[in-house]
């Protein structure tokens, strides 16, 4: 049963780029994508700044060659943009596209255009373009048009929770490729900012109004940003088969429920301790053997503290290099987990761990402290990435060379 | 059928349109709906819920916590081993509530209630909270294939564990903002019909349901098992009738059955005469003098109406008897009802097959 | 008219009840001195939440950090005496 599962491609794109070679670049030179909202309309822009994607719809429609009168989201087509670049990094002929799973993540799906024409989709006795967005408020809607677009036929699925989606996608991708239901799923999440999210977080008073600094004993906050990412996983098998060449193993994985609280982390990090554990498990990895954690660290007070005490408990006093890479692309709710993801492959490519940004102050209640700068010529074999959200969920995915 | 898992119901808890929550009595009682939205039947919350939690709980999330509540007790689990929903459009009128604030007080003095309870994990982590389960949880929401997706991850983690029990389970509401915005697109009926006159209209769109099951899946069986869960498979945006018939012929054989050894099979038609074209194909065709059911007109339409009929089944195969709503077609009382077989479809782009035995 | 800190209370009373959904749920003896948070109503922190949006919209008052709100969200009393000091509306 035990299948192996391997990573054959990966696409990205987020406030730090529109591709895998722009967002490496970005990471590498410390360039982060937060600054003022000016793609989103929203009465915050005075005052909260946020990682936004500045590209606009219609440059997005272009880029991807589809009709502008379609009614693709924004977050559709941040996912398109993402999903055509996992296929073409994979090589994946038209029949073999057509045979893979695509697991897809979001929280808001097309919210945005809903909460844009809210009052006319809600008259019935109204015509008009706007029916184009008939069921955005659907999480599943942008699935299925991203399935519909590539050809995906065999399998698909979306999940939704929180913050931990994609993290979760990939995760059941590789159950899927372990148990031999597919050989090949292409998992990951996709997510527009839109004023739905912007205000849920800021009436959960969790946005930091600067830009955010994970880890840090001032911290206030997150930031919000948007993005897509996804990975082609495939069976070892299907990797022997076909002769592509793996890029990175997804070798554990591991899921739980903090059942603490709706929205807060438990303050022993429990959850988070249990995940992690879990996938080193799977993975058959000691603790020792982990050689960087991405970690989720939103920059809240809640989860960097809890997240932080899990890590102290399960690596005792040898706590391997850790950063959080929100910093650099604000949280992308659901595609955090892929992007994470995505950023522990390039970090094992590259053989590189990617700074913390904006830490000054070490927390007291911890005593360990991120990497502060990038670090080059590191040798990295095993990554673990930490993704948790509201509802409790708590998930952690081990990453491997091969 | 040898080396394939087994996976028993031990546990089932419903709150739908009709009266479903009390676990004894199978539709023994109607209800009827004279409008085009069919909304659930609720006992006394506070009898499954405690008051502390119950005050701050949005309608769906008490129906949820409630059918959940009811699974863990009938099936006599305190805490499971893990925790999976599907929904297709979740919290809808709460992500609305909060939406309507955001534009009228031009996004200004909100308060994080709407919000938070708009996410579609919420009931899982509620669930999950309330029985202080730390296992794993996870959320699908992929429309019309939600419930199967759940099922899908829990059967692949019960063959890894056997012996676990997953508390599984779907929840759609009716909701008024899914309702106005897509009625333009003949989603629901035009005209208002009686909800048991469903199968004899000839329009376009179907009737609004909603509804929450769970149930307690498991490799084992116990002594509240209900059926078997023998096999799960669905098609997704299949490109003709045609394709949906070799779905079915690949499933039975896959199962090492023919379509003789059906029983009962029960079919997802919504009442949409565009829209059921393929569910009356088969009927014609590949089930045809098969013994057949249909339940859409008793609990409505909604992305995750396949696990009003994973219930429906289960109680078959438990009550060994077709209740008289059903509209049995040829009517009269099937010989043996130890396999069923249910056809669901979602906007006849989504189908799902699920066959279940008598343990 | 200035409202007085017992006239806020009566208010904030009927106000808090509405808004948090206390009906048929507050504890014998509950009173204006009854600590709203932890060992006695029980409120949690998106409760504050909800009184910081109450305070903003009813009062006038904006607090910045729910930290803040800590001490001033005790009780009902407590309040009231924050309102009748901060509040230029009443």
């Amino acid at each position: 049963m035990s299948q192996r599962v391997f990573i054959t491609g990966y696409g990205i794109i987020t406030s730090l780029g529109k591709n895998a070679a722009e967002n490496l670049q970005s990471l590498i030179d410390r360039k982060a994508g937060y600054g003022a909202l000016n793609v989103l309309d929203t009465v915050h822009r005075a005052t909260l700044r946020a990682c936004e994607v500045k590209i606009i719809d219609q440059q997005l429609f272009e880029a991807l060659n589809i009709r502008t009168d379609t009614g693709f989201t924004r977050t559709t087509l941040l996912g398109l943009t993402a999903l055509q670049e996992a296929i073409s990094m994979a090589g994946l002929t038209p029949e073999e596209v057509r045979s893979s799973g695509l697991l897809s993540a979001t929280t808001n799906g097309g919210i945005r255009e809903f909460e844009k024409y809210y009052y006319e989709l809600m008259d019935p006795a109204q015509r008009g373009d706007f029916v184009r967005f008939t069921d955005t408020a659907n999480p599943g809607e942008h699935c299925e048009r991203l399935a519909d677009f590539v050809g995906i036929k065999k399998y698909i699925g979306t999940i939704s929770t929180a913050c931990s989606s994609s993290a979760n996608t990939l995760m059941q991708g590789a159950q899927l490729i372990r148990h031999k239901k597919l050989d090949r799923v292409i998992c990951g999440g996709a997510e527009s900012l839109s004023k739905f999210t912007i205000n849920g977080f800021n009436s959960l008073m969790i946005l930091d109004t600067e830009h955010c600094r994970p880890f840090d004993s001032t911290r206030k906050g997150l930031n919000l940003g948007e993005g897509a990412a996804y990975i082609v996983l495939e069976s070892a098998e299907e990797v022997e088969r076909s002769g592509r060449k793996p890029i990175a193993e997804l070798k554990g994985y591991g899921n739980a429920n903090d059942a603490f609280h709706q929205t807060a982390s438990s303050p022993d990090g429990k959850g988070a301790f249990i995940a992690m554990e879990q996938a080193l498990a799977m993975a058959n990895v000691r603790p020792n053997e982990v050689d960087y954690i991405n970690a989720h660290g939103t920059a809240t007070e809640n989860n960097d503290l809890s997240e932080g005490l899990g890590i102290q408990r399960l690596f005792g006093n040898r706590v391997p290099d850790f950063s959080s890479t929100k910093s650099y692309t604000g949280h992308t709710l659901a595609a955090a987990g892929s992007v994470e993801a995505i950023y522990c492959v390039m970090a094992i490519q590259q053989q590189m761990v990617w700074p913390n940004l904006n830490f000054e102050n070490q927390m007291p209640e911890l005593s360990i402290t991120p990497v502060r700068q990038l670090k080059r010529s590191a040798s990295l074999t095993n990554v673990l990435s930490n993704s948790f959200g509201f509802g409790g969920n708590t998930s952690s995915l081990l990453l491997a060379s091969v | 059928m040898k080396g394939q898992p087994v996976y028993y119901i031990n546990g089932i808890g419903i709150l739908s349109p009709q009266k479903t929550f009390d676990n004894d009595a199978f539709l023994t009682e109607l209800s009827s709906y004279h409008e085009n939205v069919l909304t659930c039947v609720t006992p006394e919350f506070k009898n499954y819920i405690n008051p502390i939690q119950l005050r701050r709980l949005n309608r769906m999330l008490r129906i949820g916590l409630t059918a959940a509540t009811i699974c863990l007790r009938d099936a006599k689990v305190q805490t499971p081993e893990g925790i999976i929903t599907g929904t297709g459009y979740g919290f809808l009128d709460e992500t609305a509530k909060f939406l309507r604030e955001l534009l009228q007080q031009q996004e200004k003095q909100l308060t994080p209630t709407y919000f938070m309870q708009s996410t579609y994990n919420a009931l899982s982590g509620l669930i999950a909270l309330s029985v202080k389960c730390m296992g794993y949880n996870n959320a699908y929401v992929s429309r019309g294939l939600a419930f199967e997706n759940v099922l899908d991850d829990a059967m692949l983690r019960l063959i890894e564990n056997p012996d676990a029990n997953y508390l599984i389970g779907a929840f759609d509401e009716a909701a008024e903002v899914q309702y106005s915005a897509s009625i333009r697109e003949t989603y629901f009926k035009a005209e208002h019909i009686h909800n048991l006159d469903l199968f004899n209209t000839t329009t376009k769109g179907s009737i609004q349901g909603e509804g929450a099951a769970f149930f307690m899946l498991s490799g084992k069986p116990s002594d509240t098992t209900w059926c078997v869960l023998h096999d799960m498979q669905f098609i997704y945006n299949p490109a003709d009738a045609e394709e949906v018939k070799n779905g079915v012929a690949a499933f039975l054989q896959k199962n090492s059955l023919s379509i003789q050894d059906i029983d009962l099979w029960v079919d997802g038609a919504s009442g949409d005469i565009v829209r059921d074209s393929v569910i009356k194909e088969l009927a014609q065709t590949t089930f045809k003098g098969i013994f057949h059911t249909r339940f859409k007109h008793l609990c409505g339409e909604s992305c995750t109406a396949s696990s009003f009929a994973l219930w429906l089944g289960a109680s078959i195969i438990r009550h060994q008897h077709v209740p008289d709503p059903l509209k049995l077609y040829p009517e009269k009382n099937p010989a043996q009802l130890k396999t069923v077989l249910i056809v669901n479809q979602y906007m006849n782009k989504n189908f799902s097959f699920f066959l279940l035995r008598q343990k | 008219m200035k409202k007085t800190v017992d006239e806020l209370v009566v208010e904030l009373r009927a106000e808090l009840i509405k808004q948090l959904n206390l009906e048929d749920m507050l504890p014998e003896g509950f009173n204006e001195n009854t600590p709203l948070f932890g060992e006695g109503l029980g409120l949690d922190s998106i409760d504050s939440l909800e009184l910081v949006v109450l305070l903003d919209k009813n009062y006038g008052i904006k607090l910045k950090d729910p930290k803040e709100g800590r001490h001033v969200f005790y009780s009902i009393r407590t309040m009231a005496e924050y309102i009748h000091q901060n509040s230029t509306r009443v």
